[in-house]
């Protein structure tokens, strides 16, 4: 216990040095364990958005290239499928329930989606939860009604029919507008804390009525303009969709039903498995992973050495401290477990900083990182993992703390007594 | 001489023991057991893969869709219930937030080898598992071990097959070496 005391004592005459050193290693020990954390609930949050869908077909491209665009709203789709290919594979056998998904136009930097309502009845996220509206209701028959993601709801402020404007492309910054035909507010989703709370979703009919009166890529002027009431009577059938999410009666079938998709004759298509899509992209994601985890592993090691040379370097400064220790009785071991116990209580104090720097730093940017990236994190206690890597920074600097204390040792008693000043 | 003795009679009684226990044990299967015996070869048509004369044919959107290749493998009755193990690759179905597959389909062999059909319906397992496999590991061939149960095709919705509740997943590890 008085060696303890000893120790923080010796480090309070210190101060200065102490705390830079302190500093260094909590500020290694929170970007590592912010490197992890980011990590773990990227993870997490891209595992949890899609659930018992069995397949999802878009145009053909790449599996992970459609899994990011029609599941997670990254990058954009190559191209569109035909309706037909969509009401043919709707009523196969082997299907249980089809989404037909159609993007491409935005409000405000978060995507629209057009959707039917099966989406509402059959899309699972996080192992089998359901979608929950959290006031109002889902849109209905008529076209100009949108359900909005909880996110965007609470970022634009937005209530229970009100009037917006979606824009066309997926820009933050939209300079063509839909403002000739604008949507009410029906409803508006629970949080999910998936790529869901992002978006708004429109029936497929409201995404026909947006584009009714385009011509060659652009907006229709003068008479050839389609006013709201106009649309609403029109003939909304989508023509073209952008993916489809299926469902399947068995899951054996997925197999066969993918290759089926994969060779219809109809139009080149593309279904993937979302799980499979996933793991590749994880596979991708491990090797980024993996680099900044040895990034961080080496910033942590530099603060430790940091560490080392501190107290290395004082050593010298301190022979007549230990010189007079030794004289009024400490043994060798005394003074070599004084060191340690200086490593040990800079480290961990250090650790306790890092550890609190990286709450704060989460708590602060908790509400930005969530809008926009879409990422949320919790401020949850360690999980298992990171208690692990906050034991071994310790053990290394006591390990570290060996050497300092093998030197001081060695010295011999006379050794600070006969120091020439 | 005694120890001799010795020996032989604790062998026996090992083997006593081991007896029950052997045959309670996990029967180990392949995955050609899971064809019944009796079930025709499938002899499929070679298909003309560069006849000319259907070209236009197949390149016209309006030509039938490729059928499917083995929409209802017979299955082996006899396995119903029977506690397997079966080594195999896992197409992961469900992930749990930890990044571990709690929902998979074990098939005979690794990839989509897209220059054949796949898997008719009696090669595929369909597994669930409570802990999950790290998705990391994936690939890797897997032991699974559970009571293995089989959906005949008793509706046109339903597709016969294996099923599984998981007991046990580990790696499967090449017999000598």
């Amino acid at each position: 216990m008085y060696l303890l005391r000893l120790a923080l004592a010796s480090l309070g005459n210190r101060r200065f040095t102490a705390w830079l050193t302190v500093f260094a290693i909590a500020l290694s020990v929170c970007l590592l364990l912010a490197v992890e954390r980011v990590r773990t609930e990227a993870r997490a949050s891209f595992a949890n958005t899609i659930s018992g869908t069995d397949l999802i077909v878009g145009a053909r491209s790449g599996s992970v290239n459609l899994l990011l665009y029609s599941v997670f709203r990254i990058g954009n789709a190559t191209n569109n499928i035909r309706w037909d290919s969509f009401e043919h594979f709707a009523e196969h056998r082997q299907i249980k329930w089809a989404i037909p998904i159609s993007l491409g136009d935005s409000h405000r930097g978060y995507r629209v989606m057009g959707t039917s309502p099966a989406y509402f009845e059959h899309y699972r996220y996080a192992r089998t939860q359901a979608l929950q509206l959290s006031s109002g209701r889902a849109f209905a028959d008529d076209p100009f009604e949108v359900v909005l993601g909880a996110e965007v709801a609470q970022a634009l402020n937005y209530r229970l029919d009100q009037e917006l404007v979606l824009a066309h492309g997926v820009a933050t910054i939209s300079l063509v507008k839909h403002d000739d035909k604008p949507f009410k507010v029906v409803g508006i989703l629970a949080r999910t804390g998936t790529p869901v709370d992002r978006t708004l979703h429109i029936s497929l009919a409201g995404m026909e009525a947006l584009h009714v009166d385009w011509q060659n890529g652009m907006p229709a002027r003068g008479a050839a303009k389609v006013s709201v009431e106009q649309a609403r009577a029109m003939d909304l059938q989508p023509k073209q969709i952008t993916a489809v999410m299926l469902g399947l009666n068995s899951k054996i079938a997925t197999f066969s039903l993918q290759r089926e998709i994969n060779e219809f004759r109809g139009e080149p298509l593309l279904a993937i498995l979302p799980g499979v899509a996933l793991q590749e992209l994880w596979s991708l994601m491990g090797t980024a992973e993996k680099a900044l985890f040895v990034v961080s592993l080496f910033v942590v090691l530099t603060g430790l050495i940091g560490m080392l040379t501190a107290i290395l370097t004082s050593l010298n400064e301190r022979r007549r401290e230990m010189a007079i220790l030794r004289s009024v009785g400490a043994r060798p071991w005394h003074i070599a477990s004084l060191l340690i116990v200086e490593a040990f209580a800079l480290a961990l104090a250090g650790v306790l900083l890092g550890v609190l720097l990286l709450y704060l730093g989460i708590a602060g940017a908790q509400a930005y990182v969530q809008a926009n990236y879409g990422l949320y994190l919790p401020l949850s206690l360690p999980t298992r993992y990171e208690w692990t890597l906050l034991g071994a920074i310790l053990s290394a600097a006591l390990l570290m703390g060996c050497v300092p204390a093998w030197r001081a040792y060695r010295q011999s008693l006379a050794d600070g007594l006969s120091i020439r000043l | 001489m005694r120890l001799t003795m010795h020996r032989s009679l604790l062998t026996t009684l090992l083997l006593t023991l081991a007896l029950p226990l052997a045959a309670a044990e996990v029967r180990e299967l392949t995955w050609s057991e899971m064809v019944p015996a009796d079930a025709p070869p499938q002899v499929t048509e070679p298909t003309p893969m560069h006849d000319l004369s259907q070209l236009a044919d197949a390149l016209a959107e309006s030509a039938p869709a490729a059928t499917q290749q083995s929409p209802a493998a017979p299955v082996v009755p006899a396995l119903d219930g029977q506690p397997v193990k079966l080594p195999g690759y896992i197409v992961p179905l469900d992930v749990s937030e930890e990044g571990r597959v709690t929902e998979f389909l074990l098939v005979p062999y690794f990839g989509a080898c897209i220059h054949v059909p796949p898997p008719p319906s009696n090669q595929i397992v369909h597994v669930t598992t409570e802990l999950g496999v790290l998705m990391d590991a994936l690939y890797q061939p897997f032991w699974i071990e559970g009571p293995l149960k089989v959906e005949q095709s008793s509706s046109e919705l339903a597709e016969a097959g294996y099923q599984m509740a998981a007991e046990k997943i580990y790696a499967y590890e090449l017999p000598d070496s």
